[in-house]
């Protein structure tokens, strides 16, 4: 592998997970969207650079369709549930920015202690990115906790499965293509599905904040 | 061929569902659907326990399978025939439009449809794109009344169920990676039937982190605890037909899913898998007999009793050995026929009395008397007392434990089951005598002819167990846990 390919891999794959700290910093929606536009970007340039480089064609389409799906589709859906909503620009977080910063630190190096014997057996191109990608799923794990309004429950999960395939492109080049095409096409109903709930849940309670979602206990 | 065919059925007639002119049509398809899926599982199952595994392209068949498929097939046929009732009653109540009733029986078919899809395919790729489709296709029948209490069920099954299955896609990837390692570049990595002929011969260490991301993520499907805090709530917010689905079914689903990694991981790392499923299935069965005793909620007390089911089959999976695969397969097979009847006579229940609250539902067997007489005999099913076979996958599991040494879990079940045992009945029991003051109605033969069935199923596995599915059993043993 030359340098300048190495390099920009590491690149991408550092800018995914800053992505994923700078959305646990942002106080708000439109800003929180944009962030996951440019990660899913950043991921599509990943499967790309990892298919020009291992011969793998199919990863280009997987690119591509990153691109059509979570650069274009999933962010305008969120922005237009946004504005049926009318969700409140706010993220009114439950934990603060500096505690959400210091945890998200703490996941980052568990993620490389956790990954460290793995990382030694495997080829170089997956060296950051298995615990990168490990590393991005848990901090999307804690946007969703942290934070109470729907849309950004979402957005956390979204987030998480840019982990999940920064993985599956990392470690193995890339699934079975009619696999990878399943995955999609869950995340895209899902989506699709969540935002209705949300809205439902807008329109029945008179907010998106979830964490009045309190009456089943026991 | 035989297999696509299966699944076309359900969706085909979930096409037929939305297309029907009259609510009495979408009834009768929606069952025929229901019906052929049945014939159809009824014929495959044979072939593949009499020609041995069916191997055709995307589709997997083994012995395995087969136990689900038939569960699935029988019981969501006679759940069926009940929601005809059901639905039909709730309709006549003006609880339900006659649109609510279309978009009940098109999401049935289609839940169905991804139900059938996680037990037939052979890439385990595939299987975590249809569990993940099943929670899709079934959260709108959760929210299914639109009541604010459903759509908050609704929201956290969808949200929880898709984190726990995102965590499983990343335990999918790794092993995916492991296995590329000993194939080099292949489509057919992922395929079950060809990985458990090299699982020894697999990373280790990618397993094993594997394996906990699977746990964790299926094991969110399963209920077990403590990621099971979706299951009471989406349990006890669906319609009753759809709560005996969820809890017969849906969580035999991901249980599979479990068992499949497992058997994988177990013959890669011995005693790794088995010990995890050991300790979330103690815990889940400690959390269980917690939440029942202060549940004050009739279905709600039937999930948590799920969840402890559910742990109770993890348990006999991580005691392992040719019995405690045994007690595991019998019991998730007891647990399917007497969960579901509980829930279907539950439903009678809850209907007549128009609530779920423990305290204010007495003399049920008084006020219904067919159903509260199902009810009273699923209730002592899934307590564990015999005849019932709840009592002899218990028993199995118990002997297992003691024969494999492991006197310590097989004591803790024991305490953990009586326990259970104790709590179960203190809040039953007063449901079943004295006067509610409730006219007394008559089922009509449509709900009472399922549970019949379904009793007598669960009688014969418990009384007579016979011969030739025994050993049938003890070959399932053999695939899953034999080598122990």
């Amino acid at each position: 592998m030359t340098e300048i390919m190495m390099n920009s891999l590491n690149i991408l794959a550092v800018g995914i997970l800053l992505a994923s700290l700078m959305a646990m910093t942002t106080p708000r929606m439109g800003q929180l969207i944009r962030i996951f536009t440019l990660q899913s970007l950043m991921l599509a340039g990943m499967a790309a650079l990892v298919g020009y480089q291992t011969g793998s064609e199919h990863l280009y389409i997987i690119a591509s369709i990153i691109v059509l799906l979570k650069v274009f589709i999933i962010p305008r859906f969120l922005n237009y549930s946004i504005e049926r909503i009318k969700v409140k620009r706010e993220l009114e977080p439950l934990l603060g920015i500096p505690g959400s910063l210091l945890l998200s630190a703490a996941i980052v190096v568990l993620a490389y202690f956790v990954t460290e014997p793995v990382i030694s057996l495997t080829e170089v191109i997956t060296r950051n990115c298995l615990a990168i990608s490990l590393a991005v799923t848990l901090i999307g794990l804690l946007l969703m906790i942290t934070r109470r309004k729907a849309m950004t429950e979402v957005i956390g999960l979204l987030m998480m499965e840019n982990g999940l395939f920064l993985a599956v492109i990392s470690t193995s080049h890339g699934m079975p293509l009619i696999v990878e095409m399943g995955i999609f096409f869950d995340v895209l109903v899902a989506v699709i599905i969540m935002g209705m709930f949300a809205f439902r849940i807008n329109e029945t309670f008179e907010t998106s904040d979830t964490s009045i979602l309190k009456r089943l206990r026991y | 061929m035989m297999v696509s065919l299966l699944l076309c059925t359900p969706l085909l007639f979930a096409l037929f569902c939305a297309l029907a002119p009259s609510n009495r049509w979408i009834g009768r398809l929606s069952l025929l659907g229901l019906g052929l899926v049945l014939i159809q599982v009824l014929d495959l199952s044979y072939g593949v326990i009499q020609n041995g595994p069916l191997d055709a392209g995307m589709w997997y068949i083994d012995d395995i399978s087969v136990i689900f498929l038939l569960l699935m097939a029988v019981i969501s046929f006679l759940v069926g025939i009940y929601a005809l009732s059901y639905i039909g009653h709730e309709l006549h109540e003006g609880v339900l439009t006659p649109r609510d009733s279309r978009f009940y029986h098109v999401f049935i078919q289609l839940f169905l449809f991804t139900m059938l899809l996680v037990l037939v395919v052979d890439s385990l790729g595939l299987m975590w794109i249809a569990i993940e489709s099943t929670t899709l296709a079934s959260a709108f029948l959760v929210g299914f009344y639109k009541k604010e209490e459903s759509l908050e069920a609704a929201w956290k099954y969808i949200m929880i169920c898709s984190v726990g299955i995102a965590l499983a896609l990343m335990g999918v990837t790794l092993m995916y990676a492991s296995s590329l390692d000993v194939f080099g570049d292949s489509s057919r990595a992922l395929d079950w039937s060809v990985l458990k002929g090299v699982a020894a011969t697999l990373d280790p260490t990618l397993l094993k982190l594997s394996f906990i991301f699977i746990i964790a993520g299926y094991g969110t499907k399963a209920g077990l605890a403590p990621m099971h805090t979706w299951l009471p709530d989406a349990h006890s917010q669906a319609p009753s037909p759809v709560s005996a689905m969820m809890s017969a079914l849906l969580l035999n689903c991901a249980m599979y899913g479990i068992i499949r990694f497992h058997v994988i991981t177990e013959a890669a790392v011995p005693g790794f898998s088995s010990s995890l499923l050991l300790g979330f299935g103690l815990v889940s069965v400690a959390v269980a007999a917690l939440f029942i005793s202060i549940t004050t909620d009739l279905k709600r007390m039937l999930a948590y009793s799920s969840i402890e089911h559910m742990g109770i089959v993890a348990i006999a999976l991580g005691i392992g050995g040719t019995w405690g695969t045994v007690g595991a397969v019998i019991h998730i097979a007891a647990h399917s026929l007497t969960k579901s009847m509980l829930f279907l006579s539950a439903g009678d229940i809850v209907q007549k009395y128009g609530t779920r609250d423990i305290a204010s539902i007495t003399g049920v067997l008084k006020s219904i008397p067919w159903s509260g007489r199902f009810f009273t005999a699923g209730c002592l099913g899934i307590v564990g007392l015999p005849p019932f076979p709840i009592f002899l996958g218990e028993a199995i599991i118990v002997y297992a434990a003691l024969q494999s040494g492991d006197f310590l879990v097989a004591a803790l079940f024991l305490v953990l089951l009586l326990m259970v045992f104790v709590a179960f009945t203190y809040r039953f029991v007063p449901m079943l005598g004295g006067d509610s003051g409730l006219e007394p109605s008559p089922s009509p033969l449509s709900r009472l002819l399922p549970m019949g069935i379904l009793l007598i199923m669960g009688l014969a596995l418990g009384l007579v167990l016979p011969g030739p599915v025994l050993e049938f059993l003890q070959d399932v043993a053999a695939q899953i846990g034999g080598v122990l």
